[in-house]
């Protein structure tokens, strides 16, 4: 009897949806990206570098860049294109090559610290209580670590490679997702949509996922563009280190051939690393402002 | 009232130091050297590292050192009085010590006096290498070499505390001059331990004054004092005024007599007045630093060298203007890259020579070494005995074709079948280069490679523990034996021991043994030089290269060459100060 009358009230509020006049949020975002030329340039660069990742992942460019192309240190020219490092390698196709370790770093990374994030701030923010105390004081625990040795650390345990940086960049960026996350679902579950979801029966997880979350996924957003450039900036710093991956170009090893090259005036290499990763964390910024003046419900109209 | 008096120490100490060094404008008479690492501390017994061991050298001496003008190195009696009976048996060796030699003036001996040396002052020092409570670092060097020493090292391990006047039967003394080895078995390389700072005389009454500070009161019998050791940018030794008399030697090789090395000849020394050392830890601020007179020799930064050296390896014009000329020496070292003998993949011998063969060492020197270095032909460098001169190695590539056949005789045509072979170096730009191009060079008769860089303790951990297939590592001489170099190969040698690569080949073992405990003579060169060419024809490792020293040196500099034993070198050194003067103000 309950069941029957709880699916019927599902019913009318599932017709009350299409119902609605004013556009949602989403929708508003994304007529305001659109318009915002800097943030389309920046979607448009990023949707370049994911495309060249994934032909280089792919093996269709870049899969040469082990070939000795031409002397050591071979000046740019119209024959080398950003010209040649130590072996007499392509600097460009080093470059292309970084992209992909770059841009996979940053998506894989900022993924993992998304997942761990929302997970575990909205469970805070949601059940509250000794829950919401352990997690707290996990995190706090964890933050107080400082981040580069924790790197370090994991990446020592773990072993170097592309997987363990992966890891290691996902476990130390989640922290202040979670903060952002807690806080937002702490104010939004004892708001009146959220009471009706419990009248009507809704359970826990139901509550969580399907209505409070689509109300705090813009944070998650934002949050995800600014990972993914920071995971990309790491990842070079690590290379730099000699502590990211092995055996393979990354910006960050080129940076580090290019410390003792400089001295000869061979700049190249440093050139074309600094220059691929500050175009890509360039416009990975400019799109994550974009869409937090979009998503930001306290900005709308501005 | 506690914080103004030590204010005021220091402003005192401040206008002192500046007295110092206006009167040592005056004399113009000192040297400036520049170490780019800091230094441990100035006791004998933990100087394992080339730079403490150079300063522990200003101001200890030991019973012999090398000569300074001869070529190959040759010992000479120092605090002994001669060089030493050895018994029939090559077991017993008896020293006669220099009278008159006194320790610097200290307040830990009576009314502040430097006391005569004595044969007993040895003694002390080298049961103090052995003391079990002191952890010397040295104690590798005669590791089961004396008679009773291992034994007393361990009564007194398990005791509270040791006991330094139980006599141990190899380490007597006969009187109060005399002084007298005895040895378990015949080691011919004793002697060059004895040249070696961790050997060298301590009083008994400044170890039992300073204790622990000990580390940082430094009171030996040599040519420079050195008051208190603090941890600073610059260490100021000046003249002992009680040196014994050491003068300069008359007799050189050839090649230092043409050069003009006897200018000082007989004269006392030490030749200079002070000796500042510079620590500069970055390499471009010490190269300004020589550039502008304030440091008077420096070995060239790698990433300076093309500026200051044509490629036909002489100094180019704007440095030769100045007064400043290269020297160039090889230096007693290997590189090379080993297998781990302990894993079945590489007992195969074919396997080990197709991928020495492969590995182009050429184009290596080129890229690291800025073409500098000599590439090594066997386990041997060139200046000791055992070295085959012009020899050349069947299995020195690079020889792509060759490589490939021989792989596939040891049954991996094209590669196929081996697994991917792990290739350990230090971390550190260079390194991981070196690594990148050994991948590239196996890549090409289908060998794949695995570089992983480690911290240079994790390194040395994981070769220990045998965790290594692959790995890349250099070796430099203790002291000019080939022995020195060839125990690297010795199988009962291996790790802990030197021998990381476990090479265990028992025609090699069987000739070292007997080789070990011969003196030299002409019939241990010939052993020396058979194992040498085995350890070519079975290429235990990829040999690299011998690398040479490029070094600078101020015109105003006398007397100075790049030696591979510098402990000491600072009392033969001279400074012209007039044409000092000159050259300052054209810097």
């Amino acid at each position: 009897m309950a069941h029957t009358s709880v699916q019927s009230v599902d019913e009318i509020s599932l017709e009350k949806i299409p119902s609605r006049k004013s556009k949602s949020l989403w929708d508003q975002a994304m007529e305001n990206i659109f318009r915002d030329k800097m943030a389309m340039t920046s979607l448009i660069i990023v949707g370049i570098y994911a495309l060249i990742s994934i032909l280089s992942a792919l093996g269709v460019i870049a899969a040469d860049w082990a070939v000795e192309v031409g002397p050591s240190y071979a000046p740019p020219s119209g024959e080398f294109l950003f010209g040649t490092d130590i072996f007499g390698r392509s600097v460009f196709t080093k470059m292309i090559k970084g992209t992909e370790v770059a841009m996979s770093v940053g998506l894989v990374a900022a993924c993992i610290s998304v997942v761990i994030g929302v997970t575990l701030g909205s469970i805070a923010g949601y059940f509250g209580g000794k829950v919401d105390e352990f997690i707290v004081w996990f995190y706090t625990c964890f933050q107080s670590i400082p981040t580069i040795m924790l790197l370090v650390a994991l990446s020592f345990v773990m072993g170097r490679g592309l997987v363990s940086m992966y890891v290691a960049l996902g476990l130390t960026s989640w922290v202040n997702l979670c903060r952002l996350i807690r806080g937002e679902v702490m104010r939004h579950k004892d708001r009146e949509y959220v009471q009706a979801a419990t009248a009507l029966g809704g359970g826990h997880a139901r509550k969580l996922i399907k209505h409070i979350f689509p109300n705090v996924s813009h944070l998650v957003i934002i949050s995800f563009s600014l990972m993914f450039q920071t995971a990309i900036k790491t990842e070079v710093i690590l290379s730099y280190l000699g502590l990211g991956v092995q055996g393979r170009p990354s910006w960050g090893t080129m940076i580090d051939d290019a410390k003792l090259e400089l001295a000869r005036g061979v700049w190249w290499q440093l050139g074309a690393a600094t220059l691929a990763m500050m175009i890509v964390v360039l416009s990975i910024n400019l799109l994550g402002d974009a869409l937090r003046d979009a998503l930001d419900p306290k900005l709308k109209g501005k | 009232m506690k914080k103004f008096t030590s204010l005021l120490v220091a402003l005192v100490l401040i206008s002192g130091l500046i007295g110092c060094t206006k009167k040592n404008k005056d004399t113009g008479r000192t040297l400036n050297l520049s170490i780019p690492q800091e230094v441990k501390g100035m006791d004998p017994i933990y100087a394992n590292d080339r730079y403490s061991s150079n300063e522990v050298g200003r101001v200890y001496e030991g019973l012999l050192e090398y000569h300074y003008l001869k070529r190959p190195y040759t010992l000479v009696p120092n605090l002994a009085d001669a060089m030493p009976v050895v018994s029939e048996d090559g077991l017993t060796y008896t020293f006669k010590i220099r009278k008159g030699v006194m320790f610097h003036d200290d307040a830990s001996f009576p009314n502040g006096k430097g006391r005569e040396l004595v044969a007993e002052d040895f003694v002390y020092s080298i049961k103090r290498l052995a003391d079990p409570k002191l952890q010397g670092l040295g104690w590798w060097l005669l590791d089961g070499k004396v008679k009773g020493l291992n034994e007393w090292r361990k009564k007194y391990s398990e005791l509270p505390k040791v006991d330094y006047t139980e006599v141990v039967e190899g380490l007597k003394t006969l009187d109060k001059y005399t002084l007298q080895f005895k040895l378990n078995k015949p080691f011919p390389q004793f002697l060059y331990s004895l040249a070696m700072p961790f050997t060298f005389a301590v009083a008994k009454e400044v170890v039992a004054k300073y204790g622990q500070e000990f580390l940082n009161h430094p009171v030996g019998t040599g040519p420079f004092i050195l008051p208190v050791f603090q941890q600073t940018k610059k260490i100021t030794y000046v003249k002992s005024p009680n040196f014994r008399k050491k003068l300069y030697p008359t007799e050189a090789s050839e090649e230092f007599k043409t050069a003009g090395f006897l200018e000082d000849a007989g004269k006392q020394l030490p030749l200079v007045d002070k000796v500042v050392v510079n620590v500069i830890i970055e390499s471009q601020p010490r190269w300004l630093n020589f550039l502008k007179g304030k440091i008077d020799f420096i070995g060239i930064p790698k990433d300076n060298f093309d500026s200051a050296v044509t490629p036909s390896r002489t100094l180019s014009e704007e440095y030769i203007s100045k007064g400043i000329s290269l020297l160039v020496n090889p230096s007693l070292d290997i590189t090379y890259t080993a297998f781990n003998h302990d894993l079945k993949l590489f007992q195969n011998v074919d396997l080990r020579r197709a991928m020495a063969l492969a590995y182009d060492v050429v184009k290596s020197n080129e890229l690291f070494y800025n073409n500098t270095a000599l590439p090594a032909q066997s386990v041997v460098p060139p200046g000791i005995a055992g070295n085959i001169k012009n020899y050349v190695s069947s299995f020195r590539g690079p020889n792509v074709d060759e490589a490939k056949k021989l792989l596939a005789k040891a049954g991996y045509p094209e590669g196929k079948g081996l697994p991917i072979i792990t290739y350990d170096c230090p971390s550190g730009t260079v390194s991981r280069q070196i690594g990148e191009y050994v991948k590239k060079q196996m890549a090409q008769i289908g060998v794949r490679i695995k570089v992983i860089n480690n911290p240079w303790p994790e390194l040395q951990k994981k070769i220990t523990k045998r965790q290594v297939m692959l790995y890349g590592i250099a070796w430099g001489a203790d002291y000019p034996d080939a022995e020195n170099f060839l125990q690297l190969l010795y199988g009962p040698n291996k790790s802990p021991g030197a021998n990381g690569s476990g090479y265990n080949n028992p025609e090699f073992n069987k000739l070292f043994k007997t080789s070990s405990i011969m003196q030299d003579s002409p019939e241990r060169t010939a052993l020396y030089e058979k194992m040498n060419r085995i350890a070519a024809d079975q290429a235990p490792w990829i040999y690299g290269v011998h690398r040479q020293n490029f070094t600078l040196r101020h015109s105003f500099l006398k007397n100075y060459m790049s030696t591979d034993f510098e402990t000491g070198q600072a009392q033969y050194l001279n400074i012209d100060s007039k044409l000092k003067v000159k050259v300052l103000e054209k810097l």
